[in-house]
């Protein structure tokens, strides 16, 4: 019997080892990532496209399985990734410029509260129905349905009230707006649509199982999927950008991201994402492409103004805090090179519609940070400052930022924790007890979508920051149909936010690629955050 | 017999309820949430909640434990709370490639484990005994990833004989292919178990061959060889019967590293996804699989024992 007891404990030992060791999240979670040291590396550009052939098949490399094959429902990268070649959308945007997709064109009216959709002519999904406006209604009619658990939806609500999609004809919809929002292209930007006849009657669309075999409008149709192991995907001869010149997409699962270096080297992956510190070792085999590209996304060491000690309220001490570190040496702690991570100073990131790094910012000069702090009354500050266990860029940057803040009389509790933990209590508006922690966000090119992170009591506002001149202009610019208006304001907050130091801004940080040489197409393929390809169709064997 | 096991089986039905409280309990001790699995900065607190009240995680513990348990008596494993799958499916999805895998390497491991087991167990203190006994020692203590990507490296990628990772070759579905696929990660997970078992069966050797029986065959005559593997096997055995019933537990989910570091799509790294994201009517659902055959496993071991030991009969 006592041995059938210990096998029991060793079981439950194991299930509480494995929970307690557990990383919460994958996507672009709010924690930090990418690791330290390692050598440093060129930039290539892509190499000048010869002829595009046809043929040929292409493998990217993953670190999971897809959560979920529907674009409603996908918040993962890589089910994000693999729904980008599956589901076209409608148009997408870069610096600022739309390219259209399924859709031909769209209009704003005259107030601003009606948009007119065009769809092109001739659409079909991947089993050769039609795709029309009613399939484009029924997306966000399902988006906006309170049982669908969809996590679009809040953006379908401008002040709690809903945009209605409406079927004009059947390559037309129109979007009626409650009230003049220009954040809607950007919300629209998000939405593939999904084929009305094969949802209409599914009462759950998340637990539906033809999410198992999904049907898109993309250029790749689905072919086989093997669990844990690889999805494929085959050409879609009748996509509306004309053939793609591959056969067939595959992305193939490797959990473990040395064994995954190794598989990319040996051929068995075409496509992967690096760490700074392997890009030399895939480098000296010269059989790949290294691009680095930017992802949109934004680290920062985040101030909670909401602690008990109410240390960092003052926006005085953030100043000085800001001052005594240096953004220029954090990069080379966190990221090894400027390479990989150009630095911040705006809270907006460089692909946001009126980005401006022309800020005033607080950076590397203890002597200003001693006597703001002098001025400002505080002595003997001490700060709690929480950290990921096993997080290198976390785990080296608190180092860091202890030793420099000591500089200035300031003393750094580093309080380390499981992930899990970690997010828990940063996504925690009530949590008081710390000051300080390193994190990042992507949040889109529409600066509406920072709303939620610096408004006063906004639903993601972690640092607590309050500024009822910011609130009163964030408000404005989401309702200003204008674009040389909205783009003032949004300068202005820029400059506001950077004098408040609500956090300090370190560094946009980069993706880095490895594409196989025998590749070509890839600057037509546009390298997208998150999704890498945004048009998988354009990429040929060589 | 058959009362002796349907006693047994009865006793698992408080045994298992016993497990899933504590496993359940564990998973809801521990920090963290399963909505914070797909939570990013740009989602609104509104849609995390009302995501949060669909899904019923909003209701207290006991009760999510309750309606668990509700569904399950019903033969319903619930939901993925990640990829809303049916749980029962992915396991049964999974189970074939950790099976298939496990089996090969524990049977693998057991095969060579006797005949090493007994020439260390003859030959004690000589050089073939330390030699069998320090690779043990190194299988035991030898990290299996360590392993893992050092085999990956000599073999996919040195030598090219072997495929680095995954089970098939893409679009690929042969036999032939899956065993090639199979092949570094068995042979890890064989030299960590034969490790294990050559040491019990070296010590029970070693404990045997004191034996009266042992002397009395000396004093016939009979040659070293003959009664090692005629008479001594026999005895030797038995401890292995027990091994193989308690690693029935591990045929599920005992090999979550290598099959992370291979990519082999099986329960472990299934498992591993599980707890990442705190889904717990997946981590639920392959805990109890695992405890039943756990208990399975040492319910057909004791019955072999019996058959096999006929001593033993008598005192159950």
């Amino acid at each position: 019997m006592r041995k059938r007891i210990s096998g029991f404990m060793a079981l439950i030992l194991l299930t509480f080892l494995v929970s307690a060791c557990s990383g919460a999240n994958n996507a672009a979670s709010p924690s930090a990532s990418a690791s330290v040291s390692g050598a440093p590396a060129q930039s290539q550009q892509p190499a000048a496209s010869s002829v595009p052939k046809d043929g040929g098949s292409l493998i990217i490399g993953v670190a999971s399985d897809p959560v979920i094959l529907n674009p409603n429902y996908a918040g993962d990268r890589v089910s994000l990734t693999i729904d980008q070649a599956l589901f076209a959308p409608l148009f997408q945007v870069n610096n600022g410029k739309k390219t259209f997709y399924l859709a031909e064109s769209l209009t704003p009216s005259a107030d601003n509260l009606t948009y007119t959709l065009k769809l092109k002519d001739g659409l079909t999904w991947h089993d050769g129905e039609k795709l029309t406006a009613d399939d484009v209604v029924f997306t966000i009619d399902s988006i906006l349905d309170e049982k669908q658990n969809s996590f679009l939806r809040a953006n379908f609500l401008i002040n709690g009230k809903p945009i209605k999609a409406v079927k004009v004809d059947d390559l037309t919809v129109e979007f009626k707006l409650p009230q003049v929002s220009p954040a809607f292209e950007a919300t629209l930007v998000q939405v593939s649509p999904i084929p009305k006849h094969i949802f209409q009657n599914e009462a759950n669309i998340e637990k539906s199982t033809k999410n198992a075999a999904p049907v898109g409008s993309g250029p790749f149709k689905f072919k086989e999927y093997k669990t844990g192991e690889y999805l494929t995907l085959e050409r879609f001869d009748n996509y509306f950008g004309g053939k793609p010149h591959l056969d067939s997409v595959t992305y193939r699962v490797a959990k473990d991201a040395n064994a995954a270096n190794l598989a990319l080297q040996n051929g068995e992956i075409n496509v992967k994402y690096l760490d700074p510190q392997d890009v030399a070792t895939i480098q000296a085999t010269n059989n790949f492409e290294i691009l680095p590209y930017s992802e949109g996304r934004l680290a920062y060491l985040m101030f909670n103004a909401n602690s008990d000690t109410g240390a960092l309220a003052k926006k005085e001490v953030r100043q000085a805090l800001s001052l005594a570190l240096g953004r220029d040496e954090i990069i080379q702690t966190a990221y090894m090179s400027k390479d990989y991570a150009d630095p911040a100073k705006s809270f907006l990131t460089p692909d946001a519609l009126y980005y401006t790094n022309d800020v005033p910012t607080y950076d590397n000069d203890a002597a200003k940070a001693k006597e703001l702090l002098q001025a400002a009354g505080v002595s003997n500050l001490k700060l709690r400052f929480i950290v990921q266990s096993g997080n290198k860029v976390q785990e080296a940057v608190s180092l860091y930022v202890q030793q420099k803040l000591k500089a200035v009389g300031v003393d750094v509790e580093l309080q380390n924790m499981d992930s899990s933990a970690w997010v828990q209590k940063f996504i925690d508006l009530k949590a008081k007890d710390f000051e300080l922690a390193l994190t990042g966000y992507i949040m889109g090119y529409d600066p509406d979508a920072y709303r939620i992170l610096y408004t006063t009591n906004a639903s993601s506002n972690y640092s607590h920051y309050s500024n009822p001149e910011v609130d009163k202009l964030l408000n404005e610019g989401a309702g200003e149909a204008d674009t040389t208006k909205r783009g003032d304001i949004y300068k202005k907050v820029q400059e506001i936010v950077a004098e408040d130091a609500p956090i300090y801004p370190i560094a946009y940080t980069k993706t880095i690629v490895a594409v196989s040489r025998k590749y070509g197409g890839l600057e037509e393929a546009v390298l997208k955050p998150v999704v890498i390809f945004e048009d998988l169709s354009k990429i040929y064997l060589k | 017999m058959r009362r002796l096991i349907i006693r047994r089986l009865l006793q698992t039905v408080p045994m298992l309820f016993f497990v899933s409280v504590v496993c359940f309990a564990m998973i809801k001790l521990a920090p963290g949430d399963p909505v914070l699995s797909f939570v990013t900065p740009n989602m609104h607190a509104e849609d995390i909640e009302r995501i949060r009240h669909n899904l019923g995680l909003d209701q207290p513990a006991y009760i999510q434990y309750l309606i668990w348990l509700k569904e399950l008596v019903r033969g319903n494993f619930g939901y993925s709370l990640v990829n809303h799958q049916p749980v029962l499916g992915q396991i049964m999805d999974r189970l074939p490639a950790t099976a298939g895998l496990m089996g090969s390497a524990i049977g693998l491991a057991v095969l060579l484990a006797i005949p090493f087991g007994l020439w260390a167990g003859a030959n004690r203190n000589r050089w073939i005994d330390r030699a069998i006994n320090f690779f043990s020692y190194l299988g035991i203590s030898v990290p299996v990833f360590w392993l893992a990507i050092l085999l990956i490296y000599l073999f996919a990628i040195h030598l090219h004989w072997l495929p680095s990772m995954g089970m098939r070759t893409i679009g690929v579905s042969s036999a032939a292919d899956v065993i090639r696929h199979g092949l570094l990660p068995c042979v890890v997970l064989t030299f960590g178990f034969l490790a294990v078992y050559v040491r019990y069966i070296r010590s029970s050797t070693i404990g045997q061959l004191k034996e009266d029986y042992v002397q009395i065959q000396y004093a016939f005559g009979s040659s070293k060889t003959t009664i090692l593997f005629r008479h001594v096997l026999k005895h030797v055995l038995l401890p292995v019967i027990t091994l193989l019933g308690m690693s029935m537990g591990d045929l599920v989910a005992g090999a979550i590293v290598t099959e992370t570091v291979f990519s082999w799509p099986g329960i472990g790294s299934l498992g591993m996804t599980a707890v990442r994201g705190m889904d717990y009517p997946l981590i639920m659902g392959i805990t109890l699989l695992s405890s039943v055959l756990l208990i399975l496993g040492n319910l057909a071991a004791d019955i072999l024992y019996s058959i096999v030991d006929p001593r033993i009969k008598g005192s159950r």
